[in-house]
């Protein structure tokens, strides 16, 4: 980890304001699907912990935002309520409605195996504020991988019905995963700059470990990954109706001062 | 080791019940803090970690089986003595007390460990030892799960929670103005007339 701050170019600038806006876009979506099982979690513990880790997303957001906004972009809360689902870039992964446990337990568990990898590649940013952030994101992204592992192993392991559900949501969720792994417009030059974490190793190491736990230690079958995977602009039609109510009580009350 | 239930009780479908213990800091007694259902010995404790350590500092956690656990009060212990002779292994028994009742969340604390040659014998060293208490619990040294102390853990399931700032629910802010400021600004509206009675 470096210690000074090193001085961005305009153009390095507009390319981190982007892949900070994607990343709380991801967090901020998969934050509010999970909070959907607020109140409906199989069991009262896992609804607390559930809650738990997406207010962690959630902060994790509000670290990428605020570094945007010490940058030169929007206010936090105006980028995450004041934008439609035409200008959210978040991926389809975790757009997509919480469906059942097993549908929710393994979107978390690609995606938690995902953000652990790039924040610990990140901690080593040359970019010091980044690399900041990632080390106080990274220790918590650890024990929400340990959380989804388990109940990626316990399900695929349980009984016959829930084998089936976790085996159907893998086959569902796995297509859309790829599109984590899309790199944003100046990401290579960030990359370069070792700004960025750079996106291919990070994508290598997770398909290593994701195959791994899957196939080996849950005996679950990988789909076939497609060969290309729309834009992070394309979205579902689920995205509009998830900003509509998770934007409601913002756009109810524009001039509000305290949150 | 609780009694056996001799009446018939409908099926149980949860998962089983694990006593939680949290230690605070190094060198501070591990306590009783309440209890999670899980399917198993490692969900346990990563349920524990999320329900019990998202705010306050913990530095280690420790699961029980409920069922591996021997309590008692004075009362019962006078009205039920066989409990004295309730058998288990011989070994090392952790000894927990609970002396007061002044908080709402009433801690065990545990207060060390006797060697004993079953759950029985180690309840009647708890009284003898501590005479003045509220219950005592006991449980063999060989049915604690804990958390791992190597640094990976330490640092991803209480590192995050100590930093953290644990806010009572006033402060945080509410859309608009706080209520607070409403009713000095005299804009709230009075109580109902049948809640001014009650």
């Amino acid at each position: 980890m470096t210690t000074g701050t090193q001085a961005l170019t305009d153009t390095q600038t507009q390319a981190l304001l982007l892949k900070l806006t994607v990343l709380a876009d991801d967090e901020i979506v998969v934050a509010h699907r999970n909070g959907e099982w607020t109140g409906h979690a199989p069991i009262l513990e896992e609804d607390i912990a559930l809650a738990n880790i997406a207010q962690d997303e959630l902060g994790h957001a509000g670290l990428y935002l605020t570094l945007a906004q010490n940058l030169g972009g929007s206010d936090p809360d105006q980028v995450a309520f004041w934008r439609g689902p035409d200008d959210y870039l978040n991926t389809r992964l975790v757009e997509l409605p919480k469906g059942d446990w097993a549908f929710t337990m393994i979107r978390q568990f690609l995606y938690d195996t995902y953000e652990a990898l790039w924040l610990e590649a990140a901690t080593r940013s040359t970019y010091a504020p980044l690399a900041e952030i990632a080390a106080k994101a990274a220790r918590e992204e650890k024990f929400h991988l340990q959380h989804t592992a388990l109940w990626a192993e316990r399900l695929a392991l349980g009984t016959p019905e829930s084998e089936r559900r976790t085996q159907a949501a893998l086959t569902e969720l796995w297509p859309h995963a790829a599109q984590l792994f899309q790199p944003t417009h100046g990401e290579a030059e960030l990359t370069a700059a070792g700004i960025l974490p750079d996106l291919n190793a990070v994508h290598v190491r997770w398909t290593d470990l994701v195959t791994r736990h899957l196939t080996e230690k849950c005996g679950l079958t990988l789909p076939a990954t497609p060969d290309a995977q729309p834009g992070r602009d394309t979205h579902t039609e689920h995205l509009a109706p998830l900003l509509e109510e998770m934007q409601s009580v913002a756009r109810e009350y524009p001039t509000a001062e305290v949150w | 080791m609780t009694q056996p239930q001799s009446h018939s009780q409908p099926a149980d479908t949860q998962w089983p019940r694990w006593e939680v213990f949290k230690q605070d800091a190094q060198g501070r007694p591990h306590q009783a803090v309440g209890s999670v259902h899980a399917g198993d010995p490692q969900h346990a404790l990563l349920t524990a970690r999320n329900v019990f350590v998202r705010r306050p500092a913990a530095v280690s956690l420790w699961c029980v089986l409920e069922s591996d656990i021997l309590t008692a009060t004075p009362e019962e212990l006078t009205t039920n003595p066989a409990l004295l002779g309730t058998p288990g292994e011989t070994g090392t028994y952790h000894v927990g007390v609970k002396r007061t009742n002044k908080r709402s969340m009433t801690f065990v604390d545990l207060s060390g460990t006797v060697q004993a040659t079953g759950s029985g014998d180690a309840l009647r060293q708890a009284q003898i030892m501590h005479p003045e208490v509220l219950a005592w619990m006991v449980f063999p040294e060989t049915v604690v799960v804990r958390t791992d102390e190597d640094p990976g853990t330490v640092e991803s399931w209480f590192a995050p929670a100590k930093d953290k700032t644990y806010k009572q629910q006033q402060h945080y802010g509410v859309i608009g103005r706080h209520v607070g400021e409403l009713k000095r600004a005299g804009l709230m509206p009075g109580r109902a007339p049948s809640e001014d009675s009650a």
